[in-house]
């Protein structure tokens, strides 16, 4: 047991207990052997819900904007932005880019454990897009490969060498979650 | 605890100070508890339409909230809860230290998202009795996780032989937003909140199932789990009070497995002695549904009894204002931010010596209403909700929006405080209240 000190924390302590947890490695990294434990497919596969048939009373784009990151934040995301999606998906022109910090990749980390900042991106692009159905707007969530290239573009950070997000607050250790295309009047940034 | 000839009964379980079993507990029935009473159509129509028929103006609440969605697509609890579940994973991971499993189990539910994760030791009187859950589609957000079978022709008594620990893994939900309860603002709080801990909950139940042991839901009442292993103790407003977070955690349904693990003890947090004198939350609640007197024996449970009736009954009449009333969980006075002075007053009042606990909790009480307050009133702004709007009135108090409104907008709000419907004249109406 680390030494605890009251108020005083040791930094090193929340590392240290995990590298002293015996089945730590078997959550991180030992994929699911039946895929139904896993949340992850399940919020994936879910059908898309209606959008509300009466859209609702808006503010000016920027208010709008910042209340969806407001929003996404408030769900969890650790990092938000919009951008506009060029003529890729007519009737959709903007995606909201969410990021997650992961500490561990979960393209690598495939247990349950490893694919919690997947499950955690997922609460807040599926919460997210349904709110905005609710408002009365378009909006899909999809798995998409040029995730990372319209977190750039939406200024999350900016694209390495091996084309993964790299950011200020997290540096590469981040996941992007599923894009959100809608064509709720936003402003990108 | 439930009698069953031929098996031995354990002895009653220890709940800590506030809660004390006295006599025989009978196994509730899930198919009595107030949601599926009131989708069978047993507490009139008001309650019956507001339940099955409404959906709720507000975008927000149509995502969040169970039963008020225009689209159950738009609501990820129900995604979540309505999944196949998963198997058991045959090659099950050996366990030789399971206070080694127990910090994992922790570990595992706080790097998920969890607040507050206990380990009960299951006993016998917490199972829901072995009745089918409710078939009807309405009241599938109560106990939805349930499978029709867990018990398979077991007693309570040989499932909790055969299950003996309970994992209760849950999230507290928003301080700032709960300031603005009986307003979309608390609801969005409260339930946010509530979905990531459903969210959790099955991430946590296929995590158990892939280590190689079992992870029933729909077992457990998760208030008696949660009194076991130290969640909180039972205030007199019916809610477990966190150490830390106060009324505000939520109790899902709990995990029941047969997993090793070490439970952990009931918690003494200096609320029994605290909820003795204070009488705050059953001072402020709308409907007068939280006793002023002292605890009653109801199913061999010694505790303070809220009417729930009543409580219940409300919801219809202020449906198109908010869904969730928390009046009770945001005065008490333990829900308060998770900061310095309230740890240290509450380990102050946790290490004093009980025959001395009656004077502090006085003084404690004063300070608590002449600072934070005797009732609420805080504007709160979130989003382009605003508490400082009255009730059925409409005007845009976003700061730089110059958008041209559809709807008609009345007079800018007036003071800096905050309404919360029904306002006290309405409620004076809507219930008789005693003195």
């Amino acid at each position: 047991m680390a030494l605890r000190s009251g108020w005083l924390k040791a930094p090193w302590r929340r590392a240290e207990r995990r590298s002293h947890d015996p089945y730590w490695d078997f959550f991180i990294h030992t994929p699911p052997a039946d895929r139904a434990n896993s949340v992850i497919d399940v919020i994936r596969q879910a059908p898309e819900g209606n959008v509300f048939p009466t859209k609702a009373d808006l503010h000016t784009p920027e208010v709008t904007t910042s209340h969806v990151k407001q929003m996404a934040r408030y769900l969890g995301a650790d990092l938000v932005g919009v951008t506009t999606l060029e003529g890729d998906d007519p009737g959709y022109p903007f995606a909201i880019v969410c990021a997650v910090r992961a500490d561990d990749d979960p393209r690598e980390a495939q247990g349950i454990g490893g694919q919690v900042p997947v499950q955690n991106g997922l609460f807040v692009t599926f919460v997210l897009s349904a709110w905005i159905r609710e408002l009365g707007f378009r909006a899909s969530i999809a798995a998409s490969p040029d995730a990372p290239r319209l977190a750039a573009a939406a200024r999350l950070g900016t694209l390495n060498r091996t084309g993964r997000l790299t950011t200020a607050e997290y540096g590469t250790r981040v996941h992007v979650a599923d894009v959100i295309r809608t064509d709720l009047p936003l402003v990108p940034a | 605890m439930a009698m069953t000839p031929g098996t031995q009964t354990p002895p009653p379980p220890h709940l800590g100070r506030s809660v004390r079993i006295v006599g025989p507990v009978a196994n509730v029935d899930m198919n009595q508890t107030p949601h599926p009473r009131n989708s069978r159509g047993e507490l009139g129509k008001a309650l019956f339409n507001w339940y099955r028929n409404t959906i709720s103006r507000d975008p927000l609440t149509r995502v969040s909230a169970p039963n008020h969605f225009a689209d159950q697509r738009n609501f990820l609890a129900a995604v979540v809860n309505q999944a196949p579940k998963g198997k058991v994973n045959a090659r099950q991971v050996a366990v030789s230290d399971p206070a080694a499993m127990t910090r994992h189990i922790k570990a595992v539910a706080h790097h998920m998202g969890a607040d507050v994760v206990t380990v009960a030791r299951a006993h016998p009187s917490f199972l829901y009795a072995a009745s089918a859950p409710p078939k009807d589609s309405a009241a599938r957000d109560v106990y939805q996780n349930r499978s029709g079978d867990v018990y398979q022709g077991r007693t309570p008594e040989q499932m909790a032989e055969r299950y003996p620990y309970i994992i209760v893994a849950t999230t507290a939900w928003d301080y700032d937003k709960l300031q603005a309860h009986r307003h979309y603002i608390g609801d969005a709080a409260y339930h946010v909140s509530q979905m990531k801990a459903q969210m959790i909950l099955k991430a946590l139940e296929g995590y158990i199932k892939e280590l190689g042991y079992a992870a029933l839901r729909g077992m457990s009442n998760p208030q008696a789990a949660g009194l076991a292993s130290g969640v909180g103790e039972l205030g007199r407003n019916g809610l477990l009070i966190h150490r830390r977070f106060g009324a505000r955690v939520h109790m899902p349904d709990p995990i029941m497995t047969d997993l090793p693990l070490v439970p952990d003890q009931p918690v003494d947090n200096g609320v029994e002695d605290f909820c003795k004198i204070c009488r705050k939350c059953a001072i402020n609640c709308p409907t007068n549904s939280v006793p002023f007197g002292d605890k009653v024996v109801f199913n061999g449970v010694e505790k303070y009894k809220i009417n729930w009736l009543t409580c219940y009954k409300i919801r219809p009449y202020v449906d198109t204002h908010w869904g969730s009333c928390l009046t009770c969980a945001t005065v008490c006075p333990f829900t308060k931010p998770n900061v310095w002075w309230r740890s240290l007053t509450v380990w102050a009042l946790s290490t004093c010596p009980i025959p001395a606990r009656p004077v502090l909790v006085r003084a404690l009480k004063a300070i608590d209403d002449r600072f934070w307050g005797t009732t609420r009133q805080t504007r709160v702004r979130w989003l382009g909700y605003d508490s400082g709007i009255k009730p059925g009135e409409q005007v845009c108090t976003v700061a730089g929006c110059t958008a041209e409104h559809g709807t008609a907008h009345a007079a800018e709000p007036v003071g800096n405080i905050g309404y919360y419907a029904p306002l006290k004249e309405n409620t004076n109406r809507f219930v008789k209240r005693d003195g």
